[in-house]
Protein backbone atom coordinates (compact mmCIF):
# COMPACT_ATOMS: atom_id res chain seq x y z
CA UNK A 1 0.00 0.00 0.00
CA UNK A 2 2.61 2.43 1.09
CA UNK A 3 4.86 1.16 -1.70
CA UNK A 4 2.34 1.83 -4.46
CA UNK A 5 1.68 5.28 -2.88
CA UNK A 6 5.36 6.04 -3.13
CA UNK A 7 5.54 4.90 -6.73
CA UNK A 8 2.49 6.97 -7.60
CA UNK A 9 4.19 10.02 -6.11
CA UNK A 10 7.30 9.19 -8.06
CA UNK A 11 5.30 8.78 -11.25
CA UNK A 12 3.59 12.12 -10.71
CA UNK A 13 6.95 13.76 -10.10
CA UNK A 14 8.36 12.20 -13.27
CA UNK A 15 5.31 13.33 -15.21
CA UNK A 16 5.68 16.87 -13.86
CA UNK A 17 9.34 16.85 -14.75
CA UNK A 18 8.58 15.69 -18.28
CA UNK A 19 5.77 18.22 -18.63
CA UNK A 20 8.05 21.01 -17.43
CA UNK A 21 10.79 20.06 -19.83
CA UNK A 22 8.29 19.77 -22.67
CA UNK A 23 6.65 23.09 -21.89
CA UNK A 24 10.02 24.77 -21.63
CA UNK A 25 11.01 23.23 -24.92
CA UNK A 26 7.83 24.49 -26.52
CA UNK A 27 8.36 27.94 -25.01
CA UNK A 28 11.98 27.95 -26.04
CA UNK A 29 11.20 26.86 -29.58
CA UNK A 30 8.23 29.16 -30.17
CA UNK A 31 9.08 32.24 -28.14
CA UNK A 32 12.51 32.32 -26.59
CA UNK A 33 14.67 31.12 -29.42
CA UNK A 34 13.10 33.20 -32.22
CA UNK A 35 13.25 36.25 -29.99
CA UNK A 36 16.89 35.75 -29.13
CA UNK A 37 17.64 34.87 -32.69
CA UNK A 38 16.18 38.20 -33.74
CA UNK A 39 18.29 40.03 -31.20
CA UNK A 40 21.38 38.15 -32.33
CA UNK A 41 20.66 39.00 -35.97
CA UNK A 42 20.22 42.61 -34.98
CA UNK A 43 23.51 42.44 -33.09
CA UNK A 44 25.20 41.08 -36.19
CA UNK A 45 23.68 43.86 -38.31
CA UNK A 46 24.96 46.52 -35.94
CA UNK A 47 28.33 44.82 -35.94
CA UNK A 48 28.34 44.93 -39.72
CA UNK A 49 27.64 48.65 -39.59
CA UNK A 50 30.54 49.06 -37.20
CA UNK A 51 32.88 47.04 -39.39
CA UNK A 52 31.75 48.93 -42.46
CA UNK A 53 32.41 52.27 -40.78
CA UNK A 54 35.87 50.98 -39.87
CA UNK A 55 36.84 49.37 -43.15
CA UNK A 56 34.86 51.08 -45.88
CA UNK A 57 38.01 51.24 -47.99
CA UNK A 58 37.82 47.46 -48.41
CA UNK A 59 34.88 48.22 -50.71
CA UNK A 60 36.55 51.04 -52.55
CA UNK A 61 35.20 53.86 -50.41
CA UNK A 62 38.11 55.94 -49.17
CA UNK A 63 37.92 56.61 -45.46
CA UNK A 64 39.93 59.19 -43.55
CA UNK A 65 40.12 56.98 -40.50
CA UNK A 66 41.16 53.71 -42.12
CA UNK A 67 44.77 54.31 -41.11
CA UNK A 68 43.66 54.30 -37.49
CA UNK A 69 40.95 51.66 -37.62
CA UNK A 70 43.28 49.15 -39.25
CA UNK A 71 44.94 49.04 -35.83
CA UNK A 72 41.85 47.15 -34.68
CA UNK A 73 42.28 44.36 -37.21
CA UNK A 74 44.41 42.08 -35.03
CA UNK A 75 41.44 41.83 -32.65
CA UNK A 76 38.86 41.69 -35.40
CA UNK A 77 40.53 39.43 -37.93
CA UNK A 78 37.98 36.63 -37.88
CA UNK A 79 34.98 38.92 -37.70
CA UNK A 80 36.42 40.98 -40.53
CA UNK A 81 36.89 37.97 -42.74
CA UNK A 82 33.31 36.79 -42.18
CA UNK A 83 32.03 40.34 -42.57
CA UNK A 84 33.79 40.79 -45.88
CA UNK A 85 32.28 37.58 -47.20
CA UNK A 86 28.84 38.52 -45.87
CA UNK A 87 29.01 41.94 -47.50
CA UNK A 88 30.00 40.60 -50.87
CA UNK A 89 27.37 37.85 -50.70
CA UNK A 90 24.51 39.78 -49.22
CA UNK A 91 21.63 39.91 -51.67
CA UNK A 92 19.24 42.43 -50.23
CA UNK A 93 18.08 43.82 -46.95
CA UNK A 94 14.71 42.10 -47.51
CA UNK A 95 16.41 38.76 -47.92
CA UNK A 96 18.44 39.31 -44.77
CA UNK A 97 15.47 40.45 -42.68
CA UNK A 98 13.28 37.69 -44.15
CA UNK A 99 15.58 34.96 -42.86
CA UNK A 100 14.14 35.19 -39.37
CA UNK A 101 10.70 33.93 -40.52
CA UNK A 102 12.16 30.65 -41.78
CA UNK A 103 10.00 30.42 -44.89
CA UNK A 104 12.37 28.02 -46.57
CA UNK B 1 53.76 83.20 -26.96
CA UNK B 2 52.60 79.63 -27.36
CA UNK B 3 54.78 76.61 -26.78
CA UNK B 4 54.12 75.01 -30.16
CA UNK B 5 54.82 76.99 -33.31
CA UNK B 6 53.98 75.70 -36.79
CA UNK B 7 55.39 76.98 -40.07
CA UNK B 8 53.49 76.04 -43.21
CA UNK B 9 53.45 76.98 -46.87
CA UNK B 10 53.87 75.32 -50.22
CA UNK B 11 57.01 73.48 -51.25
CA UNK B 12 60.16 75.53 -51.82
CA UNK B 13 59.11 78.78 -50.15
CA UNK B 14 61.69 78.36 -47.43
CA UNK B 15 59.81 76.87 -44.51
CA UNK B 16 62.82 74.94 -43.30
CA UNK B 17 65.03 78.03 -43.35
CA UNK B 18 62.46 80.11 -41.52
CA UNK B 19 61.67 77.46 -38.91
CA UNK B 20 65.35 76.74 -38.29
CA UNK B 21 66.06 80.46 -37.99
CA UNK B 22 63.18 80.91 -35.59
CA UNK B 23 64.36 77.91 -33.58
CA UNK B 24 67.81 79.45 -33.37
CA UNK B 25 66.35 82.78 -32.32
CA UNK B 26 64.45 81.10 -29.48
CA UNK B 27 67.53 79.13 -28.43
CA UNK B 28 69.66 82.28 -28.43
CA UNK B 29 67.07 83.88 -26.16
CA UNK B 30 67.73 81.08 -23.70
CA UNK B 31 64.70 78.90 -24.45
CA UNK B 32 65.23 75.16 -24.75
CA UNK B 33 63.99 74.70 -28.28
CA UNK B 34 63.27 71.68 -30.43
CA UNK B 35 62.96 72.00 -34.22
CA UNK B 36 60.89 69.23 -35.79
CA UNK B 37 61.27 68.78 -39.52
CA UNK B 38 58.99 66.67 -41.67
CA UNK B 39 60.11 67.69 -45.10
CA UNK B 40 62.26 64.97 -46.62
CA UNK B 41 63.40 67.20 -49.51
CA UNK B 42 65.16 70.08 -47.83
CA UNK B 43 65.79 69.40 -44.21
CA UNK B 44 67.26 70.73 -41.02
CA UNK B 45 70.17 68.36 -41.63
CA UNK B 46 71.24 70.61 -44.54
CA UNK B 47 70.72 73.82 -42.61
CA UNK B 48 72.78 72.78 -39.59
CA UNK B 49 75.13 70.56 -41.58
CA UNK B 50 74.48 67.69 -39.22
CA UNK B 51 72.47 64.48 -39.59
CA UNK B 52 69.33 64.27 -37.50
CA UNK B 53 67.18 61.27 -36.93
CA UNK B 54 63.88 60.25 -35.47
CA UNK B 55 64.82 61.29 -31.92
CA UNK B 56 65.74 64.82 -30.76
CA UNK B 57 69.50 65.42 -30.82
CA UNK B 58 71.41 68.51 -29.67
CA UNK B 59 72.49 70.81 -32.49
CA UNK B 60 76.27 71.14 -32.42
CA UNK B 61 77.61 74.60 -31.77
CA UNK B 62 74.32 75.93 -30.36
CA UNK B 63 73.17 75.84 -26.78
CA UNK B 64 69.50 75.18 -25.99
CA UNK B 65 68.83 73.88 -29.50
CA UNK B 66 67.70 70.39 -30.49
CA UNK B 67 66.45 69.03 -33.79
CA UNK B 68 64.75 65.93 -35.14
CA UNK B 69 63.53 64.73 -38.51
CA UNK B 70 60.40 62.73 -39.09
CA UNK B 71 60.19 60.67 -42.25
CA UNK B 72 56.48 60.09 -42.96
CA UNK B 73 57.18 57.14 -45.26
CA UNK B 74 59.14 55.42 -42.55
CA UNK B 75 56.38 56.15 -40.05
CA UNK B 76 53.79 54.55 -42.32
CA UNK B 77 55.99 51.47 -42.77
CA UNK B 78 56.64 51.17 -39.04
CA UNK B 79 52.94 51.46 -38.29
CA UNK B 80 52.17 48.71 -40.80
CA UNK B 81 54.89 46.40 -39.47
CA UNK B 82 53.64 46.86 -35.93
CA UNK B 83 50.09 45.87 -36.89
CA UNK B 84 51.32 42.87 -38.85
CA UNK B 85 53.42 41.80 -35.89
CA UNK B 86 50.41 41.93 -33.59
CA UNK B 87 48.43 40.01 -36.22
CA UNK B 88 50.97 37.23 -36.09
CA UNK B 89 50.62 37.04 -32.32
CA UNK B 90 46.86 36.89 -32.19
CA UNK B 91 45.47 35.54 -35.41
CA UNK B 92 45.56 32.06 -36.90
CA UNK B 93 47.90 31.85 -39.90
CA UNK B 94 44.99 30.72 -42.10
CA UNK B 95 43.43 34.18 -42.32
CA UNK B 96 46.54 36.30 -41.86
CA UNK B 97 47.15 36.58 -45.58
CA UNK B 98 43.58 37.64 -46.22
CA UNK B 99 43.83 40.35 -43.58
CA UNK B 100 47.32 41.39 -44.73
CA UNK B 101 45.77 42.66 -47.92
CA UNK B 102 43.47 44.94 -45.98
CA UNK B 103 46.34 46.23 -43.84
CA UNK B 104 48.41 47.09 -46.88
CA UNK B 105 45.44 48.76 -48.53
CA UNK B 106 44.87 50.99 -45.53
CA UNK B 107 48.50 52.09 -45.60
CA UNK B 108 48.30 53.07 -49.25
CA UNK B 109 45.30 55.35 -48.92
CA UNK B 110 46.02 59.03 -49.59
CA UNK B 111 45.51 59.95 -45.97
CA UNK B 112 48.02 57.47 -44.56
CA UNK B 113 50.95 59.86 -44.94
CA UNK B 114 49.15 62.62 -43.07
CA UNK B 115 47.81 60.31 -40.43
CA UNK B 116 51.27 58.92 -39.71
CA UNK B 117 52.71 62.41 -39.49
CA UNK B 118 49.91 63.58 -37.27
CA UNK B 119 50.43 60.61 -34.95
CA UNK B 120 54.06 61.52 -34.58
CA UNK B 121 53.21 65.19 -33.97
CA UNK B 122 50.95 64.16 -31.12
CA UNK B 123 53.72 62.00 -29.68
CA UNK B 124 56.21 64.87 -29.88
CA UNK B 125 53.74 67.29 -28.30
CA UNK B 126 53.00 64.81 -25.53
CA UNK B 127 56.62 64.28 -24.62
CA UNK B 128 57.74 67.90 -24.96
CA UNK B 129 58.04 68.62 -21.24
CA UNK B 130 61.79 69.17 -21.55
CA UNK B 131 61.40 72.03 -24.03
CA UNK B 132 60.18 75.58 -23.72
CA UNK B 133 59.38 75.79 -27.39
CA UNK B 134 58.78 73.28 -30.17
CA UNK B 135 58.95 74.51 -33.77
CA UNK B 136 57.28 72.38 -36.45
CA UNK B 137 58.48 72.64 -40.01
CA UNK B 138 55.52 71.03 -41.76
CA UNK B 139 55.80 69.12 -45.00
CA UNK B 140 54.66 70.82 -48.18
CA UNK B 141 51.65 68.66 -49.00
CA UNK B 142 48.35 70.46 -48.74
CA UNK B 143 47.29 67.68 -46.44
CA UNK B 144 49.45 68.96 -43.64
CA UNK B 145 47.12 71.86 -43.13
CA UNK B 146 44.16 69.57 -43.13
CA UNK B 147 45.91 67.44 -40.62
CA UNK B 148 45.74 70.16 -38.04
CA UNK B 149 41.97 70.23 -38.39
CA UNK B 150 41.68 66.49 -37.99
CA UNK B 151 41.43 66.07 -34.21
CA UNK B 152 37.87 67.32 -33.90
CA UNK B 153 36.74 65.38 -36.88
CA UNK B 154 38.48 62.16 -35.86
CA UNK B 155 37.27 62.56 -32.33
CA UNK B 156 33.65 62.62 -33.45
CA UNK B 157 34.20 59.69 -35.75
CA UNK B 158 35.77 57.57 -33.03
CA UNK B 159 32.96 58.54 -30.69
CA UNK B 160 30.46 57.14 -33.19
CA UNK B 161 32.48 53.96 -33.61
CA UNK B 162 32.53 53.42 -29.84
CA UNK B 163 28.74 53.92 -29.74
CA UNK B 164 28.15 51.39 -32.49
CA UNK B 165 30.46 48.85 -30.95
CA UNK B 166 28.84 49.25 -27.52
CA UNK B 167 25.42 48.87 -29.07
CA UNK B 168 26.32 45.68 -30.89
CA UNK B 169 27.96 44.13 -27.82
CA UNK B 170 24.96 45.09 -25.73
CA UNK B 171 22.75 43.22 -28.18
CA UNK B 172 25.04 40.20 -28.08
CA UNK B 173 24.74 40.22 -24.29
CA UNK B 174 20.97 40.32 -24.51
CA UNK B 175 20.97 37.51 -27.04
CA UNK B 176 22.81 35.19 -24.66
CA UNK B 177 20.09 32.80 -23.47
CA UNK B 178 19.89 32.00 -19.78
CA UNK B 179 23.11 30.69 -18.34
CA UNK B 180 24.85 30.76 -21.71
CA UNK B 181 27.91 33.01 -21.92
CA UNK B 182 27.50 36.11 -24.08
CA UNK B 183 29.62 36.08 -27.24
CA UNK B 184 31.06 39.48 -26.35
CA UNK B 185 31.10 41.77 -23.36
CA UNK B 186 31.56 45.53 -23.10
CA UNK B 187 33.79 45.42 -20.03
CA UNK B 188 36.60 43.44 -21.58
CA UNK B 189 36.32 44.45 -25.21
CA UNK B 190 39.79 45.29 -26.54
CA UNK B 191 38.26 47.24 -29.44
CA UNK B 192 36.50 49.72 -27.20
CA UNK B 193 39.63 50.04 -25.06
CA UNK B 194 41.74 50.74 -28.13
CA UNK B 195 39.26 53.28 -29.53
CA UNK B 196 39.11 55.07 -26.19
CA UNK B 197 42.89 55.35 -26.14
CA UNK B 198 42.80 56.86 -29.64
CA UNK B 199 40.08 59.27 -28.65
CA UNK B 200 42.14 60.48 -25.72
CA UNK B 201 45.09 61.20 -28.02
CA UNK B 202 42.92 63.22 -30.41
CA UNK B 203 41.34 65.15 -27.58
CA UNK B 204 44.79 66.02 -26.31
CA UNK B 205 45.83 67.18 -29.80
CA UNK B 206 42.68 69.26 -30.32
CA UNK B 207 43.11 70.91 -26.96
CA UNK B 208 46.82 71.64 -27.43
CA UNK B 209 46.41 73.01 -30.96
CA UNK B 210 43.64 75.27 -29.77
CA UNK B 211 45.20 76.59 -26.60
CA UNK B 212 48.97 76.38 -26.96
CA UNK B 213 49.90 76.62 -30.64
CA UNK B 214 50.57 79.31 -33.22
CA UNK B 215 50.58 79.08 -37.01
CA UNK B 216 52.68 81.01 -39.46
CA UNK B 217 52.62 80.76 -43.22
CA UNK B 218 55.73 81.34 -45.29
CA UNK B 219 55.28 82.80 -48.78
CA UNK B 220 57.34 84.27 -51.63
CA UNK B 221 56.70 87.52 -53.48
CA UNK B 222 55.09 85.89 -56.52
CA UNK B 223 51.48 85.64 -57.64
CA UNK B 224 51.21 81.89 -57.25
CA UNK B 225 52.52 81.92 -53.73
CA UNK B 226 50.25 84.79 -52.70
CA UNK B 227 47.16 83.07 -54.09
CA UNK B 228 48.20 79.80 -52.48
CA UNK B 229 48.50 81.57 -49.15
CA UNK B 230 45.07 83.18 -49.52
CA UNK B 231 43.63 79.73 -50.09
CA UNK B 232 45.52 78.22 -47.16
CA UNK B 233 44.27 80.94 -44.81
CA UNK B 234 40.68 80.45 -45.99
CA UNK B 235 41.04 76.72 -45.42
CA UNK B 236 42.54 77.07 -41.98
CA UNK B 237 39.82 79.53 -41.02
CA UNK B 238 37.26 76.98 -42.18
CA UNK B 239 38.88 74.47 -39.87
CA UNK B 240 38.71 76.93 -37.03
CA UNK B 241 42.44 77.66 -36.85
CA UNK B 242 43.71 81.23 -36.99
CA UNK B 243 46.94 82.13 -38.79
CA UNK B 244 49.04 84.29 -36.49
CA UNK B 245 51.30 85.81 -39.09
CA UNK B 246 52.98 85.70 -42.48
CA UNK B 247 56.66 85.46 -43.35
CA UNK B 248 57.63 86.84 -46.75
CA UNK B 249 60.77 85.08 -47.90
CA UNK B 250 63.03 85.40 -50.98
CA UNK B 251 62.74 89.13 -51.60
CA UNK B 252 65.12 90.24 -54.35
CA UNK B 253 67.86 92.57 -53.08
CA UNK B 254 68.10 95.94 -54.86
CA UNK B 255 71.26 96.83 -56.79
CA UNK B 256 73.36 99.79 -55.72
CA UNK B 257 72.21 103.16 -57.12
CA UNK B 258 75.30 103.73 -59.28
CA UNK B 259 74.88 100.42 -61.10
CA UNK B 260 73.14 100.56 -64.46
CA UNK B 261 74.02 97.38 -66.31
CA UNK B 262 71.51 94.96 -67.78
CA UNK B 263 71.57 92.91 -64.57
CA UNK B 264 71.01 95.96 -62.40
CA UNK B 265 68.06 97.14 -64.56
CA UNK B 266 66.52 93.67 -64.35
CA UNK B 267 66.93 93.62 -60.58
CA UNK B 268 65.46 97.10 -60.26
CA UNK B 269 62.38 96.01 -62.26
CA UNK B 270 62.01 92.98 -60.14
CA UNK B 271 62.41 94.82 -56.91
CA UNK B 272 59.70 97.27 -58.05
CA UNK B 273 57.18 94.50 -58.77
CA UNK B 274 58.00 92.78 -55.53
CA UNK B 275 57.53 96.05 -53.62
CA UNK B 276 54.04 96.33 -55.16
CA UNK B 277 53.28 92.81 -54.09
CA UNK B 278 54.64 93.48 -50.63
CA UNK B 279 52.33 96.50 -50.31
CA UNK B 280 49.43 94.42 -51.55
CA UNK B 281 50.16 91.72 -49.00
CA UNK B 282 50.24 94.33 -46.24
CA UNK B 283 46.91 95.75 -47.45
CA UNK B 284 44.90 92.68 -48.30
CA UNK B 285 45.87 90.23 -45.60
CA UNK B 286 44.48 90.62 -42.11
CA UNK B 287 47.37 88.63 -40.70
CA UNK B 288 50.46 90.64 -39.70
CA UNK B 289 53.57 90.34 -41.82
CA UNK B 290 56.11 89.32 -39.21
CA UNK B 291 59.19 89.17 -41.42
CA UNK B 292 60.44 90.16 -44.86
CA UNK B 293 63.55 88.20 -45.74
CA UNK B 294 65.88 88.86 -48.66
CA UNK B 295 67.20 86.15 -50.91
CA UNK B 296 70.69 85.01 -50.02
CA UNK B 297 73.23 84.11 -52.64
CA UNK B 298 73.99 80.86 -50.92
CA UNK B 299 71.90 78.27 -49.15
CA UNK B 300 71.01 79.62 -45.74
CA UNK B 301 73.08 77.77 -43.20
CA UNK B 302 75.64 78.43 -40.51
CA UNK B 303 76.26 82.12 -39.85
CA UNK B 304 73.66 83.20 -42.45
CA UNK B 305 71.01 81.54 -40.33
CA UNK B 306 71.69 83.93 -37.47
CA UNK B 307 71.19 86.87 -39.87
CA UNK B 308 67.85 85.49 -40.97
CA UNK B 309 66.92 84.84 -37.37
CA UNK B 310 67.54 88.50 -36.59
CA UNK B 311 65.11 89.50 -39.35
CA UNK B 312 62.27 87.49 -37.87
CA UNK B 313 59.95 89.69 -35.92
CA UNK B 314 58.20 86.88 -34.14
CA UNK B 315 58.09 87.14 -30.42
CA UNK B 316 60.16 84.58 -28.58
CA UNK B 317 59.31 85.63 -25.06
CA UNK B 318 58.22 82.84 -22.81
CA UNK B 319 59.11 81.76 -19.33
CA UNK B 320 62.19 79.57 -19.57
CA UNK B 321 61.64 76.31 -17.71
CA UNK B 322 64.68 76.95 -15.56
CA UNK B 323 63.19 80.04 -13.92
Amino acid sequence: MSESGLSLERRIAALRGWLHEWAHGLYHGMVEHPAFEKIEKEAEDVEDEFLFACFADAFGIPSPVSYYTVELLPYLAEEFEQFERRMWDRESLLERKGQQYHFH
Amino acid sequence: MSKFVFFGGKGGVGKTTVSSAYGLKCANAGLDTLVVSTDPAHSTSDVFDQQFGDEPAPVEGHDHLWAMEIDPDEEVQAHMQEIKRRMGDQVSPAIVSEIDRQIELAHQTPGAYEAALFDRFIEVMRSADDYDRVVFDTSPTGGTLRLLSLPDFLDQWIERLIDKRTQSIDLFEKAAIGEQEARKKVADDPIIAHLRERKEKFEFAAHTLESDAEFYLVLNPDELSIRETERAIAQLTDYGLAVDGLVLNRMTPAPDDDEDGRGARYLRDRVRTERERLDRIRETFDEPLVAVIETRVEEVRGALLADVAAELDIDVAAEPATQ
